[in-house]
């Protein structure tokens, strides 16, 4: 990847819409120095105007337009609902583009993406740089959520080939969860073959390599842990990768966020 | 407190802010959002001789206004960090001060020769909050027989180096500690490093961290910093350097009002790396 250099930036609050009941689309202005970032790469905000909370919260890049650059934010607790609460107009302060590793398509390749949750952003603004700046193959988005007021296809219906939907109470496309979706579409032939990226809740990423994600060329996942410098300095963020001297850690926002799948030491991460 | 510069030992700093040991690591990741040329000084994350991974399992946890860490002095190794770290750091036109580990006494002492070979360094802060491997893990800093020992070391092998003492918050009486620091020949005192902490997953209903403890850092231990730096301020003659929570230019100057010659900055620059530019540009020319 090449050598971005991040910087601190005083943004604007273009947008902000309610896509679902707890999720919200962001839209901030776009610095002049903001360098154009890759798919993984994300900013870290800084929520309130004092000490509360205390530490930036970071979120993935959704999109980069030429003057904006596009989040999707889910209400979680108090940082992320004070962000929601933020109007038009607001000035937000960001730190970014941050993370030292992103997703990358090899020429011509057919890609799968598997979503969880807010775990679609990174994987839609792939789609979309690829689109744009490569020739890539098949794109297909699988895409999982507890409910179907939850699932925010509507938001990239047109990135991709095609968009499979699964929802836990069945309230739309499959009935059951992304990964056993994607169990039954591989069975079934419906994907093609390719390169696959993911971005989701821990369980999900490691239900996906207990089943037959290994007949792709290639499992690239993107992480997400609780981060204090998101710079690589601070040592907070780290995951264990296996190792045949003991344990290696690296940081999430320095040497992440995308690591191969099966490098992680999924036995330590994410208990 | 002036924008000027000042002694501490034989060291000359341009100003009195520094970065603290560890939130910035080894400084250089930091250099994209920091002017590293602009301050006193930037400590380095504490170095131990050999690498360390580090702590299992959470490493961070927000509270009310603080920070619980367990990073564990997760650090590349003396040699490492001396041959890559150190001159990246020198290159971005920063000016170290290099905290050592003060683990075993034989660990310890192959760490400072290994220092004090090493031409361009010209100041070391000794981080005598590291558990005390000999004897059942307390801090070494927390005994006074022993933090004679490690600063003692320190003076002999070093020579002309520059030694800070950081002095842990997690005992009865940090003042008194300091007056042991300066009679072994510490050159300066930086109070304070972390309290000690915890936090329970109500899920798991067990402890947050692996270790069970944690260290506490930010606006919330401000005011046991500023108790401490007083207190250490009126027992010693040696500079006091004031670290502890500090979060806005007003915290820094009740530090310098304190009786501190100098501050240190460390959980801030998560949420405002601006801060320590700032700090800078609010004293008097
Ligand atoms: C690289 C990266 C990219 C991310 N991208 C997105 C995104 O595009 N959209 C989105 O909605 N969220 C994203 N997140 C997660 C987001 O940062 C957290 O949801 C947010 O920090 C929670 O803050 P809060 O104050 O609302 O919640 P808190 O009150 O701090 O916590 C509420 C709950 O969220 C969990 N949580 C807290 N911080 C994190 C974290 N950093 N990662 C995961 N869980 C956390 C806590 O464990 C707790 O269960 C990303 C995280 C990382 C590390
Ligand atoms: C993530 C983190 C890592 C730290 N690592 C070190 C370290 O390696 N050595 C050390 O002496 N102090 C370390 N500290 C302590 C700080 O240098 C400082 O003494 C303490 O955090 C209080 O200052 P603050 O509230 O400004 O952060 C660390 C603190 C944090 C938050
Ligand atoms: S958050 Fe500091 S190393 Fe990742």
């Amino acid at each position: 990847m090449t050598d971005l250099t991040m910087g601190s930036y005083e943004t604007e609050l273009l947008l902000s819409e309610k896509v679902s009941p707890s999720s919200f689309l962001l839209t901030l202005s776009k610095p002049d120095r903001f360098i154009d970032a890759m798919p993984g790469q994300f900013v870290s905000i800084k929520i309130g105007e004092g000490i509360s909370p205390l530490l930036r919260r970071p979120y993935s890049i959704m999109d980069i337009t030429k003057d904006s650059i596009v989040l999707l934010v889910r209400v979680v607790g108090k940082g992320s609902a004070l962000l929601a609460s933020r109007k038009k107009g607001d000035l937000i302060e960001i730190i970014g583009p941050l993370g030292g590793s992103c997703f990358e398509l090899k020429d011509d390749l057919n890609a799968v993406f598997i979503a969880g949750g807010t775990g679609l952003a990174p994987l839609v603004f792939a789609a979309r740089k690829w689109t744009k700046e490569k020739k890539p193959g098949e794109l297909h988005l699988l895409y999982g959520a507890a409910s179907s007021n939850e699932i925010l296809a509507d938001l990239c219906m047109r990135d991709f080939t095609e968009v499979h939907i699964a929802t836990i109470d069945g309230s739309k496309g499959f009935n059951g969860n992304v990964v056993e979706m994607f169990q039954d579409l591989s069975e079934r032939g419906v994907l093609p073959e390719g390169q696959l990226f993911s971005c989701g809740p821990v369980g999900m990423v490691k239900a996906l390599l207990d089943s037959n994600a290994a007949s792709f060329i290639d499992h690239h996942t993107s992480l997400e842990a609780v981060m204090a410098c998101g710079v690589g300095a601070c040592r907070g963020c780290v995951v264990p990768l296996k190792s045949k001297n003991g344990i290696e850690y690296r940081s999430v926002c320095g040497d992440g966020t995308v690591f191969r799948a099966e490098d992680i030491d999924w036995k330590r991460w994410g208990k | 407190m002036k924008n000027k510069n000042f002694y501490i030992g034989n060291t000359i700093f341009k100003n009195p802010v520094f970065l603290a040991s560890g939130p910035a690591g080894y400084g250089i990741e930091y250099r994209d959002l920091i002017n590293l040329e602009k301050l006193g000084a930037v400590v380095t994350k504490t170095i131990s001789l050999m690498p360390k991974e580090g702590n299992s399992g959470t490493r961070l946890q927000e509270t009310e206004a603080g920070l619980l860490n367990s990073v564990g002095l997760e650090n590349v190794g003396a040699r490492c960090f001396f041959e890559e770290k150190f001159p990246e750091l020198l290159n971005a036109g920063a000016k170290p001060v290099v905290s050592l580990a003060c683990e075993g006494k034989e660990e310890y002492i192959s760490l400072l020769e290994i220092t004090s070979k090493q031409k361009k360094v010209e100041a070391v802060e000794l981080n005598l909050s590291c558990p005390n491997v000999e004897e059942g893990g307390m801090a070494v800093g927390t005994d006074p027989e022993l933090l004679r020992w490690y600063i003692t070391k320190a003076k002999l092998i070093l020579g002309n180096i520059t030694v800070l003492a950081k002095l842990t918050p997690n005992v009865e009486n940090i003042s008194s500690l300091a007056v042991v620091s300066e009679r072994a020949g510490a050159d300066g005192i930086t109070a304070i490093n972390t309290l000690l902490g915890m936090d329970i997953n109500l899920k798991s209903g067990g402890p947050v961290f692996d270790r069970v403890v944690a260290g506490l850092s930010g606006p919330a231990i401000m005011p046991v910093a500023l108790r401490a730096v007083w207190e250490i301020a009126q027992v010693v003659r040696i500079p006091v350097i004031g670290v502890g929570g500090i979060s806005s230019v007003e915290d820094s100057a009740k530090f310098f009002a304190a009786g501190a010659a100098a501050v240190q900055i460390g959980t801030a620059i998560f949420y405002d790396p601006g801060l320590p530019e700032r700090i800078v540009d609010s004293l008097e020319v």
